[in-house]
C-alpha cells in the first residue's frame, strides 16, 4: 500500500515556451546516442586530437620565441638546431602575421577539414538511428506528434541532436585545440595574429555542421530499418569518396557526388591555404624556393577551388534531404 | 480531489469541447469520414463502430495528426488546424498501437512527454511518478519499456496521455490485449477520470462492452457516417416492444392468443416465438402468458436502441466489405 496519495492531481504551473521543448527534445537525442559506448570512445579520442593538436601550437608556438623551454631544450641538444630556432625567431618579429597566423590557418585547415572532420561523419553514422529511424519504426513519431509540439519542432530538436554531435566531435575540439595553444603561447598576441583561424574553423564549422546534420536527417528518415540507414549513410561517404578520387582525371563533375568533397571545397575557399602558401612564397625566400616544387595543378587546386559548384551540389543533396523528410516524417 | 471544471476559467467550462462540420476525410478512393456533423458535450465519450467505421480517422482529425479533406473542426473551442500546438497542450491521446521510444525506462518516457507538453523537468518528473502510481504502476516504471507486457504498455500509454494535465483524452482502442481484469482495471481508471477528476474522455472502440461501461455519451459511426449520437441513458431507454418467449412446448396456441389480441407474431427457426407486444414493459405479455396458463423457460426483451444501432452498423459494415 503506497504510503503517499495516489489520486490524480491537477497541475496549473507554467507551460515552457517552444524552444524549451525543442531543446528537451534536442538534449534527448544527444543523451540517447551518447549511451553508445563506441560513441563515447571517439568522442573522447576527437578530444584527445584536438589537445593534441593544441600540444602542436604550444610547441610551434615556443619555436617562435628566443630563449624559450624548447628551444633551449634543442640548443643543448644540437647547437644547429638553436640556429635554426633563431631564424624561426627572426622569422617572428618581422612576418608575425604569416609566422602565427598562417600556420595555424594551414594547420587547421589540414587537421580539421582533412582529417578530424572524418570522424565526426563517423559519430553523424553511428548516431544516425537516433535522429529519426527509431521514432519511424517505433511509431513514437505518433506521441511527438500528439504533444504540443509541431513536425517542424521535432525536426529541429533532432536537427539540433546531429549538429550537437558534431559540435562535440569536431567543432568543440577545433576550438578548444584554438584557445589553448594561443593561451599556452608565450606571447598574449598569438590570439590577435591567430585570429583569422579561429573565424575559419567557426565559419566552416558551422556550415559544415548544418549541412551534415540535415544531410543526416534526411538519410535517417529513409527508413524506419537502423541497419539500412546506418549502411547508407556510411556507403554514401566511403564510396562517394572512392568515386571522388577515380573520377578526379575523367569525369570532374562526378567528385561533387561526394559531400565529404563538396565539404573539402568549401573548406579550401574558406580556408583559403592556397592563399597561405603564396603569402609565404613572396615573403619568406626560403619556403619560397620549397613551394617552387609544389606542382602548380596542385597550387591551382589550393587557390581555385570550385566552390560554386560544390554548393550547388551540396543545395541538390539538402534539397533531396528535405524532400524524403517531408514525405516520410508523418505520424503514420 | 477536485473535479476540473470548480477549478479552471471561463474558457474551460465551455460545455462543448467537439464541434465538427460536414467533416470529411478521403484517403486515395476511399471516404474515411463522409460529411460528420457533431456538437459534443464534455463527459466520458463513447466512440462505437466496427473495426474500419473511422473512428480512429475521426480522433486522428481532431488532433491534427491527419488534415482534413474537407469541412472544420473545433476541439475546445479553437479551430483544428489552425492552433495545433495550443490544442494539443489540452489534449491527451493514447494510440492503439505502441509507440513508446525505444531503449527509455518507463519513468524517463512519461518525464519526456510531460516535457514536450511544456511542464519544466521538476515539475514533469513528479508527475511523471504520480501518474505512474495513478495508472498502478509500481517498479516496473524503473525497466526499460522493450521489456514491458502489453498491459504495462496499455497503462504506461495512459499515463503519458494525462501526464500534462490535459482537459480532455482521446483513447483510441484502450483495452486491446488486455485479459479481462487488467480490462476491468483500466477501464475503472478511465471512468474516474470523468467521474471524479473532470477530464473529459473520449474512448474509441469496437467493443460495445467497453463503453456501455464507463461512458454517458455515445456516438455510433459505420462508414464514415455518423449513425447515433445520443446518451447511454436515452438509447437504453428506447426500446421497441418486442420479445423472444422461450416455450418448452405450445408455440403455436401462443401465437393464436397473440394474433387475437393482434400483436404480430413469428415462430424463429430456433423455436422462439418472437411477440412484438408495442408496450415499453413486458407487463401486458407476462399479463397473456399468466392467462392462458403458458410457463416460459426465458423471455429476452428487444435489444434496446444502443445494441441495436451497434448491429446496424456492424451489418454495414460487412455489407461494405
Amino acid at each position: 500500500m503506497p504510503l503517499h496519495d495516489i489520486s490524480y492531481q491537477h497541475w496549473d504551473g507554467e507551460h515552457l515556451g517552444v524552444w524549451r521543448r525543442r531543446w528537451v527534445i534536442a538534449w534527448n537525442g544527444l543523451t540517447g546516442c551518447l549511451q553508445n559506448r563506441w560513441l563515447q570512445y571517439l568522442v573522447v579520442l576527437c578530444w584527445v586530437a584536438g589537445l593534441s593538436l593544441a600540444a602542436v601550437l604550444f610547441a610551434i608556438g615556443q619555436l617562435l620565441v628566443p630563449d624559450s623551454i624548447i628551444v633551449t631544450w634543442l640548443g643543448n641538444l644540437n647547437p644547429n638546431l638553436r640556429s635554426f630556432a633563431a631564424l624561426l625567431t627572426s622569422w617572428l618579429e618581422s612576418h608575425p602575421q604569416l609566422s602565427v597566423g598562417t600556420t595555424q590557418n594551414v594547420l587547421f585547415f589540414y587537421s580539421g577539414v582533412y582529417i578530424l572532420l572524418r570522424p565526426a561523419i563517423f559519430a553523424l553514422g553511428m548516431a544516425l538511428p537516433h535522429l529519426v529511424t527509431r521514432d519511424l519504426a517505433s511509431n513514437a513519431i505518433i506521441v511527438y506528434s500528439s504533444k504540443a509540439v509541431t513536425r517542424g519542432d521535432y525536426l529541429f530538436g533532432k536537427f539540433a541532436t546531429a549538429a550537437g554531435l558534431v559540435l562535440l566531435t569536431w567543432v568543440g575540439p577545433m576550438c578548444a585545440a584554438w584557445f589553448l595553444g594561443n593561451f599556452l603561447a608565450p606571447d598574449w598576441g598569438f590570439f590577435w595574429h591567430a585570429r583569422a583561424a579561429l573565424l575559419h574553423v567557426l565559419l566552416f564549422g558551422i556550415a559544415a555542421t548544418c549541412i551534415l546534420s540535415a544531410l543526416a536527417l534526411g538519410v535517417s528518415a529513409i527508413s524506419p530499418k537502423e541497419k539500412s540507414t546506418t549502411a547508407l549513410w556510411f556507403t554514401w561517404w566511403v564510396v562517394g569518396g572512392f568515386v571522388a578520387l577515380v573520377a578526379m582525371q575523367t569525369r570532374p563533375w562526378l567528385q561533387h557526388l561526394s559531400f565529404n568533397y563538396n565539404l573539402y571545397q568549401i573548406g579550401l575557399a574558406v580556408f583559403r591555404p592556397g592563399g597561405d602558401l603564396n603569402s609565404v612564397q613572396d615573403n619568406i625566400p626560403v619556403f619560397g624556393e620549397m613551394l617552387h616544387n609544389v606542382p602548380t595543378r596542385t597550387l591551382d587546386a589550393l587557390n581555385n577551388p570550385p566552390v560554386w559548384s560544390s554548393v550547388g551540389f551540396l543545395l541538390l543533396m539538402l534539397a533531396a534531404a528535405a524532400a524524403i523528410i517531408r514525405k516520410r516524417v508523418k505520424p503514420e | 480531489m477536485q473535479r476540473r471544471d470548480s477549478q479552471h476559467g471561463p474558457a474551460m467550462q465551455a460545455s462543448t469541447v467537439i464541434e465538427t462540420s460536414a467533416l470529411c476525410k478521403i484517403y486515395g478512393k476511399q471516404r474515411a469520414l463522409d460529411g460528420v456533423n457533431l456538437k459534443v458535450e464534455r463527459g466520458a465519450i463513447g466512440l462505437l463502430g466496427p473495426n474500419g467505421a473511422g473512428k480512429s480517422t475521426l480522433m486522428k482529425c481532431l488532433l491534427q495528426l491527419h488534415p482534413i479533406t474537407s469541412g472544420s473542426a473545433r476541439l475546445l473551442g479553437r479551430e483544428v488546424g489552425a492552433e495545433g500546438r495550443e490544442i494539443r497542450k489540452r489534449v491527451g491521446y493514447t494510440p492503439e498501437q505502441d509507440c513508446h521510444i525505444p531503449g527509455m525506462v518507463g519513468c524517463e518516457y512519461v518525464t519526456y512527454c510531460a516535457q514536450l507538453c511544456g511542464l519544466p523537468f521538476q515539475a514533469a518528473r513528479q508527475r511523471a511518478h504520480e501518474m505512474l502510481d495513478f495508472v498502478g504502476m509500481g517498479q516496473e516504471r524503473y525497466r526499460k519499456i522493450d521489456t514491458y507486457s502489453t498491459g504495462m504498455k496499455q497503462r504506461l500509454k495512459l499515463a503519458q496521455a494525462i501526464v500534462h494535465d490535459p482537459e480532455i483524452v482521446f483513447l483510441d482502442e484502450p483495452t486491446n490485449g488486455l485479459d479481462p481484469k487488467g480490462q476491468a482495471q483500466i477501464l475503472e481508471l478511465i471512468h474516474s477520470l470523468w467521474r471524479t477528476y473532470g477530464i473529459t474522455v473520449v474512448v474509441s472502440s469496437h467493443l460495445l462492452h467497453d463503453v456501455d461501461r464507463i461512458c454517458e455519451q455515445i456516438i455510433i459511426i459505420a462508414r464514415g457516417q455518423v449513425l447515433v449520437h445520443d446518451t447511454l441513458a436515452n438509447l437504453k431507454a428506447r426500446r421497441r416492444g418486442a420479445a423472444e418467449v422461450v416455450l418448452a412446448e405450445r408455440q403455436r396456441e401462443l401465437m393464436d392468443a397473440c394474433a387475437q389480441r393482434q400483436w404480430p407474431s413469428d415462430l424463429l427457426p430456433n423455436g422462439h416465438v418472437r411477440v412484438e407486444h408495442r408496450a415499453d414493459s413486458l407487463n401486458p405479455l407476462l399479463g397473456l402468458l399468466n392467462e392462458r396458463k403458458l410457463e416460459p423457460l426465458e423471455i429476452i426483451p428487444s435489444p434496446n436502441a444502443l445494441e441495436e444501432t451497434f448491429v446496424r452498423a456492424l451489418e454495414i459494415s460487412h455489407a461494405a466489405a
